[in-house]
């Protein structure tokens, strides 16, 4: 028989000590043979009972006892973590410290080996993770939400401008025109307006939608709702009335136009016959802003509950469409978002009155329409109608230009004549004429002045521009009585002249 | 004044000493002469003292004004003009004072100015209009009658408004903008806006027309303090229950010594005038003992605070420079941008146009505009009294005389 072995001075207890996981190890019948320093140290509030020979069960009963464990009711909990350790289950549990401990079972030579670690920092990832990934999902079912109800409100503005462009696909009169041509402004507007709401309609929920309170003009909201709803309601034979007003509100002018507008679509789409009425009555502190139709109106069961996220009135068929029964519940939403109260009365059969509270606002902060200035909006030109004549292109077009940017309306042509047409077909005058003084074929300015106030009254104010500087040019036009610039034109100097022939003929010449 | 030609900043002022705005003219003449003097005072540019040169305008045509910024420049190769309005070249002077490089500061509040900047930012670059653009009168004209009527200081037996206009482009551009705005607050505009060529001392025409409409607010746009008077006069020959607002030159002390006990009530309004607080009253002594003429301080005080305003830019700046001098000019216009100065009529705070910014027009902070200032003539010493925009209101609207 060979010699024995000599001794191992290698000791497993002595590792296993320096091990910071910590480490039990019971004998088959469940009582502790030994733990290492990481064990004692995990429940170092335990060490006066962590003795070899203690029981599984009693360690555990003395860690819930203690009050060691935050997990209700002491007896049951030790019942549970026994049964799953002998199943070799591993379990967690947490401590009233706020810790969380995860033990398991391991089967050994000597009997069942647990091994205990903190697992605090990987259980509070796993929650954040758990809970971003709740936002999320909630945040996609929201975002899904509201882009189908957003895409439900886009059809309001789209329907309009269908209704529209088939107007001017017909005989549309020439005097219609520019009423039609806003309206689809106006509509295109809207569009633009819950777009752009639209990109931020995801953060509604985690308050990412910041109402940008004002003074805002009621009749400036009121006049767009107008304009966007009338030839719906035309459409549908009703009468879409608007009582204007002279109050300004404290609101946020894009959210409240989007509830009213919400207001006004649900009436339209609600009447069969009759009218809808949108008006203002001021309280103290307060303006009313209310759509009243004489539609199909609403139960007392249901207007309780109109309000609610999804709801659809199943008593108020829709014909062709259908609602997904969050176009109030926004309206809610966003008159939340501006400090306002909305609120109905109805009466079924008889119609249904909308309504939305909003404070009153101060009219020297009100904020009117137009943020930057220009001589477009409102110079002295703004809205004339100017006739030119000019044979080169570049000029033409950059003469054009300036008198645009001057807010003017330009009909610009190489043929006087083809001008002329064009007012004559339009039923309109121009309010001055100018023209190049040499123009192909040898017509000269002077006659085209002359063929403009045969057309349109010998008071037309007319300037002549040229590029000669000789004598018998420009006299030849000062003889005809009318007035000359000599090319390049200079945009003060015409401005000059023009305001002189317009606004102040009388007086000495200021150029 | 000494005259240290070596080491004298020359300062230009085109002003309508003589014509029907020499009123005006003769207030702004003075506002820049006490200007500089107060600067040269307290040590000048860095040590340079400022020289003016004043050159009438009386014609307010393009031609007068022209030759007006071409003989500063040539002759007297000034650094800066600096001065008030001066209406009828509808911007042709930029063109001498853009080829030259150097500083113009002046007021007068067109909206063209707005369009003449963007049009060309580099060429512009020295062009500042020290006042809001005329387009804001119509604004705040309308804002303003919206709250006399809603505070119920004054309640109008109808929503109707005439308008009446001048015939400079400042005058139509002011009556359009309130014809646009009314109806946003509740206004129907019934008569005008009717434009009558100025400057006319008869207006019966244009109130029979206007009195046929019976209006509950009759705004006459035009600015001439004189034929502002005779106005004021031909309306209480047959007065009716409206308000009148009288734009700008009622702010004159003239408007009040040739219309008499038939001022008392009229509302006047203007976005550049002298505050009615302490800073603005100390000016008013200053200037009263300065100058012993009949010319209006509230008038005056725009060209002081414009003069102020580029002596601390160009010290900010490193100095001022003479035509040609592009480059440092630059410099001096970009601290005028940067700048905001609380003159004697309020901050002037230039917008992206180089334009001064309005209160409460174009912003809410009084902090950051010139006020838009509405005065009512009270009292048997028909003094100009601001009733608003708060803080700068100092007592209550009144019902005009005329009202029976």
């Amino acid at each position: 028989m060979p010699d024995a072995e000599p001794a191992s001075s290698f000791s497993p207890w002595e590792v296993l000590r320096d091990i910071s996981l910590g480490i039990a190890i019971f004998d088959p019948d469940e009582h502790l043979l030994g733990s290492n320093a990481g064990f004692d140290a995990l429940y170092g509030s335990m060490v006066d009972v962590i003795k070899p020979g203690i029981s599984l069960e009693a360690l555990l009963d003395t860690l819930a006892t203690r009050n060691q464990i935050n997990a209700g009711a002491s007896a049951s909990w030790v019942t549970a973590a026994l049964s799953s350790l002998r199943g070799m289950i591993p379990i967690r549990h947490d401590l009233l410290s706020g810790r969380s401990y995860e033990i398991a079972p391991h089967v050994v030579p000597a009997g069942i080996a647990l091994t205990v670690q903190d697992v605090t920092t990987l259980k509070r990832g796993d929650a954040a993770l758990r809970e971003a990934r709740d936002i999320a999902d909630r945040a996609n079912q929201s975002k899904s939400r509201f882009l189908r109800a957003a895409s439900h409100d886009l059809r309001q503005p789209l329907a309009t401008l269908k209704i529209l462009i088939y107007t001017c696909q017909g005989n549309l009169e020439e005097l219609a025109r520019p009423e039609t041509l806003r309206a689809m402004d106006v509509s295109v507007s809207v569009i633009e307006d819950l777009l752009g709401a639209l990109l931020n309609i995801g953060q509604l929920d985690g308050g990412g939608i910041v109402a940008h309170i004002d003074s805002v003009p009621i009749s400036a909201i009121l006049d767009r709702v107008f304009i966007q709803f009338k030839h719906q309601a035309e459409q549908k034979g009703l009468k879409l009335t608007v009582v204007s007003s002279s109050l300004v509100a404290s609101s946020d002018r894009i959210l409240l136009e989007r509830v009213l507008s919400n207001f006004v679509s649900n009436a339209i789409r609600y009447t069969d016959v009759g009218r809808i009425l949108v008006g203002c009555r001021r309280g103290r502190d307060h303006i009313q802003i209310m759509v009243a139709d004489t539609g199909r109106g609403i139960s007392a069961e249901n207007q309780s509950r109109i309000f609610d996220e999804f709801y659809r009135v199943v008593d108020r068929p829709e014909p062709g469409q259908k609602g997904l029964g969050l176009g109030l519940n926004i309206a809610k939403r966003f008159a939340e978002l501006i400090g306002a109260t909305i609120s109905v009365q109805s009466n079924p059969g008889r119609g249904s009155c909308f309504s939305i509270r909003v404070p009153i606002g101060e009219v020297w902060r009100a904020a009117v329409a137009e943020t930057a200035v220009s001589e477009f909006l409102a110079g002295q030109f703004a809205g004339l109608e100017v006739l030119l004549v000019e044979d080169d292109q570049l000029l033409r077009d950059a003469l054009s230009n300036l008198l645009q940017r001057w807010g003017i309306l330009v009909t610009a042509s190489i043929e006087p004549e083809e001008a002329v047409e064009a007012f004559l077909a339009r039923g309109t005058k121009p309010d001055l004429a100018i023209t190049d003084y040499r123009l192909p074929g040898g017509l000269r300015g002077t006659e085209v002045c002359q063929l403009l106030r045969r057309n349109f009254g010998a008071e037309l104010p007319c300037i002549v521009v040229t590029g000669d500087t000789d004598v018998q040019p420009l006299s030849e036009i000062t003889a005809a009585g009318l007035r000359y610039l000599i090319k390049p034109v200079s945009p003060p100097q015409l401005r000059a002249l023009m305001h002189h022939l317009l606004y102040e003929p009388d007086l000495p010449d200021p150029i | 004044m000494a005259h240290e030609e070596s080491t004298e900043i020359p300062i230009g002022s085109m002003v309508p000493l003589t014509g029907a705005i020499a009123d005006d003219g003769i207030a702004f003449r003075n506002g820049a002469i006490i200007a500089i003097e107060e600067i040269n005072a307290s040590g000048g540019i860095l040590g340079r003292k400022l020289h003016p040169y004043f050159v009438d305008t009386g014609p307010q045509n393009a031609a007068s004004v022209i030759a007006a910024a071409n003989m500063l420049i040539h002759r007297h190769k000034v650094h800066a003009i600096i001065n008030g309005y001066n209406i009828g070249p509808q911007n042709a002077e930029y063109e001498p004072i853009a080829d030259a490089g150097i500083i113009y500061i002046h007021q007068n509040t067109l909206l063209q100015h707005h369009d003449t900047i963007s049009s060309d930012r580099e060429r512009y670059f020295g062009c500042f209009m020290g006042d809001p653009a005329d387009y804001w009168y119509g604004q705040g004209f309308i804002k303003f009658i919206s709250w006399l009527r809603d505070t119920r200081q004054w309640t109008p037996r109808n929503e109707r408004l005439a308008i009446i206009s001048g015939s400079k482009p400042y005058s139509i551009v002011i009556a359009r903008a309130i014809e646009k705005i009314a109806h946003m607050f509740g206004w129907q505009v019934v008569c005008g806006p009717r434009i009558v060529q100025t400057p006319t001392t008869s207006w019966q025409e244009a109130l029979a027309e206007v009195r046929a409409a019976d209006p509950a607010v009759i705004a006459n746009t035009h600015f001439y303090a004189g034929d502002l008077a005779h106005f004021q006069m031909q309306f209480l020959e047959n007065p009716i229950n409206a308000l009148i607002y009288l734009q700008y030159g009622a702010m004159h002390d003239s408007f009040v010594r040739l219309a008499g006990a038939a001022s008392e009530g009229a509302i006047v309004g203007t976005v550049v005038g002298l505050l009615p607080d302490a800073i603005g009253q100390a000016f008013e002594e200053r200037y009263r003992a300065r100058f012993r003429d009949d010319s209006t301080a509230r008038i005056a005080g725009q060209v002081h605070a414009a003069m102020h305003h580029y002596a601390i830019a160009a010290a900010l700046a490193g100095g001022t420079a003479p035509p040609g001098g592009h480059q440092q000019n630059r410099v001096v216009a970009a601290r005028l941008r940067s700048t905001i100065y609380r003159s004697v009529i309020g901050s002037v705070n230039y917008d992206s146009n180089q334009a001064a910014t309005s209160y409460p027009n174009s912003t809410n902070d009084p902090s950051l505009g010139l006020p838009h200032l509405f005065f009512q003539i009270q009292g048997r010493d028909l003094r100009h009294t601001a009733i608003a925009p708060h803080p700068y209101d100092v007592a209550p609207f009144r019902i005009p005389p005329w009202f029976r």
